[in-house]
């Protein structure tokens, strides 16, 4: 979408809440992090659709979706996300997912392709480095 | 208050700043670059006589005896030589199948405290199993409740005598739940007096931390008043409102925060009480205020007596309460999810214990206990009891509970009680300023506050400053347990098969005119909880109820923010 322009201007990141789940503390640490990372951050408020997440990604013409989930329910709301981006083909950004990860939720969503995956005891250095190489190399290819 | 004490006026020889100059090398050198709190209140090398002096610290102003004002010692004369703490564990998931075996269990295994009820999203939310946006989320943070059906079957053989308090979480729907328990009551010819129904019924802090709004924030207040006016009126063993700052404390808040914030959001829902032209004397003690706590074990029982001394003082200056009645209000305490590690969870058990120790000696009557593998998930049975096991523990084999507030005295803890005091006093101000709590909320402030409290403690983390054993420091490579409990697949399923029944088996003719009642009593300011029954009967569910009120109030709406 914007790989020749990606190294010119900062890292624009798109923070959200998808579902039901009301739990904001995390994603408003990452964005702050992010932030303090050189990264331009919008957080959506809770409780947004994918659709509605979807179309946030394309206005912003963000880099990477950074979304949170601390309910039970992260694999299939990262499915309904994944699958509205697709829609919208949007193929380009990078897709972090942060929550209460259990191993069989990790595996499935590694087998939809998504490996930035953290869960509890994940730093905010190693979520930082991941989203910057990972978005790096897709802007690379 | 500056007369010194003369329980604390004994002449030293050698004051402290002769002691500070004769060891001064070595206090020096120290393992740590800074002292202080949780919070950020600097901690001093020791305490002493004149660090009470300084505060005009006096025995009888406060801190007085046990079970008299300014109640900084407890509530009650005789503490827990009278009777132990309650011991309450939370729990709920599936369906309301699920959740009644559990709970059975649990009062099979010595939980004094009653029953405890956790709610899914959907039914906090307002939403029925069957909204698109409920569907991955039916049973699994709690229990899934639709109708009044799924009441009588979470209390199939639970007698509500038995089960004597019924704690839920509700609190953008506190109208709904107490609604569904006075018609369960009623079902059962018994007395809804005969237990306590207790609902959290604070929607404030769902703005601030919790997230389970679903309208304007006035709207929510307006309706968690209706109950609460409703139930003390009506009903008046139960507890209609629990004013919550474990939310907004796991949200980032400091300790001091917590409680002052906690205040803050009181004061909202007293006065919009007093506007209704209820009086604080008929429902003050109707009003807990609920903590959680976490690991800064001083601090703790410093902000459960700072606690029940501003309240009881805000009560009687501020809101006119002039009877005993109107000023002891309910002081819980819970051990905290938060500060739990996915890592070593073993290792929770220790924290725990040091929590529920904290709360014990900050004198909370009510306590609630979490489970060493929640941070992976809904505990197990294993880690429920065990809780329970360490209440018991500190309550039997230590002698701790054996004399009344054993701290009071303790120059620090009585410094840092003072101190915690003055600082809510100062929010409370602060607040005061930005128009009161919702004025505050709908600007974001503690939102704000919160969040950047969040920030600084990852970092802290993160850089080592602050120490989570098992985390940042001292790790050991072991396999994630396996043993995390897993909610019943089939729950969801199970709840839509009953809500499609419901709908055809009711009378729905009847349902729709209780639902119009509401919607009338809504839009003409009417207090809501009798047509709210009238509803419940009719078997109206959770999202048509939820329904009507968006219609007549509006649908809450997030904000994006850039940071």
């Amino acid at each position: 979408m914007q790989s020749e322009t990606q190294n010119k201007r900062p890292l624009r990141v798109v923070m959200t809440k998808v579902g039901l789940d009301g739990h904001d503390r995390g994603v408003k640490v990452i964005a702050q992090a992010f932030r303090d990372a050189g990264m331009e951050v919008i957080y959506t408020g809770l409780r947004r659709t994918p659709d509605e997440i979807a179309d946030i990604v394309l206005q912003e013409d963000a880099d990477i979706l950074g979304l949170s989930i601390l309910s039970g329910a992260v694999v299939p709301l990262t499915r309904r996300v994944s699958e509205a981006l697709a829609k919208r083909e949007i193929d380009d950004v990078l897709l972090v997912v942060g929550g209460i990860v259990t191993p069989d939720a990790r595996q499935e969503l590694s087998e939809m392709g998504i490996d930035g995956v953290f869960g509890p005891g994940a730093s905010l250095s190693e979520i930082i480095t991941f989203a910057q190489s990972n978005v790096q190399e897709r802007s690379l290819t | 208050m500056t007369a010194k004490t003369e329980a604390h006026s004994i002449p030293l020889k050698n004051p402290r700043e002769d002691w500070e100059s004769r060891h001064a090398a070595a206090l020096g050198d120290l393992r740590k670059p800074t002292f202080e709190t949780s919070s950020g209140i600097p901690i001093k090398a020791v305490y002493s006589p004149e660090d009470l002096d300084q505060l005009g610290w006096r025995y009888d102003v406060d801190v007085g005896y046990p079970g008299d004002e300014p109640w900084t010692r407890g509530f009650t004369p005789g503490g827990y030589r009278k009777r132990l703490w309650e011991i309450e564990m939370y729990a709920g998931f599936g369906s309301a199948e699920d959740a009644n075996k559990r709970y059975r269990y649990l009062l099979e295994n010595g939980s004094t405290g009653g029953v405890s009820i956790a709610l899914d999203l959907p039914t906090q939310i307002g939403l029925d199993p069957d909204h698109p946006l409920a569907a991955d989320e039916i049973g699994q943070i709690g229990v899934s409740l639709m109708s009044l059906d799924d009441i009588e079957i979470m209390f199939d053989g639970i007698p509500l005598d038995k089960a004597g308090h019924v704690f839920t979480t509700g609190n953008c729907i506190g109208p709904l739940a107490a609604a569904w328990f006075l018609a369960l009551a009623e079902e059962r010819n018994t007395d809804p007096g005969c237990f306590t129904l207790q609902v959290q019924n604070d929607p404030i802090k769902e703005y601030i931390a919790r997230g389970t709004q679903f309208l304007p924030i006035e709207a929510s207040v307006k309706l968690a008043t209706d109950m609460l006016q409703y139930v003390s009126e009506n009903v008046p063993a139960w507890l209609p409102i629990s004013i919550s700052g474990s939310h907004m404390k796991q949200a980032g808040g400091s300790t001091v925060q917590e409680a002052a914030f906690t205040i803050c959001n009181g004061i909202a829902y007293v006065e919009a009480c007093l506007a209704k032209g209820m009086k604080i004397d008929d429902f003050g003690d109707r009003i807990e205020l609920h903590f959680c706590t976490e690991m800064d074990f001083f601090e703790e029982v410093a902000k459960y007596r700072a606690v029940r001394k501003v309240w009881t003082r805000l009560v009687r200056e501020r809101f006119g309460g002039t009877t005993r009645k109107a000023q002891l209000f309910r002081l819980h305490a819970a051990t905290s999810g938060r500060p739990l590690t996915a890592q070593q969870t073993l290792n929770n058990i220790s924290r725990i214990t040091l929590q529920a120790l904290a709360q014990i000696l900050g004198g909370c009557e009510q306590t609630r206990t979490a489970s060493f593998d929640e941070a992976l998930g809904i505990p197990t049975e294993l880690a429920a009891r065990t809780s329970i096991r360490v209440n018991q523990i500190i309550g039997n084999e230590t002698g701790i509970p054996d004399t009344v507030d054993p701290l009071g005295g303790s120059y620090y803890v009585e410094t840092l009680t003072k101190e915690f005091e003055t600082r809510i006093w100062d929010t409370v101000a602060e607040v005061d300023e930005m128009g009161g709590a919702i004025a505050a909320t709908k600007a974001g402030w503690f939102q704000r506050q919160l969040a950047i409290g969040a920030y600084r403690e990852q970092c802290r983390v993160e850089s080592g400053e602050q120490i989570i054993v098992g985390v940042n420091a001292f790790k050991s490579d072991e396999a994630p347990p396996e043993q995390t409990f897993k909610v019943n697949p089939k729950a969801g399923e199970h709840q839509l098969a009953k809500l499609k029944a419901l709908r055809e088996r009711r009378d729905n003719t009847k349902l729709h005119a209780t639902l119009e009642h509401l919607r009338e009593d809504c839009k003409s300011g009417t207090n809501v909880m009798p047509a709210m029954i009238e509803a419940v009967r009719a078997r109206a569910t959770v999202g048509e109820i939820g329904q009507v009120w968006r219609d007549v109030f509006g649908e809450y709406q997030p904000q994006s923010e850039r940071f």
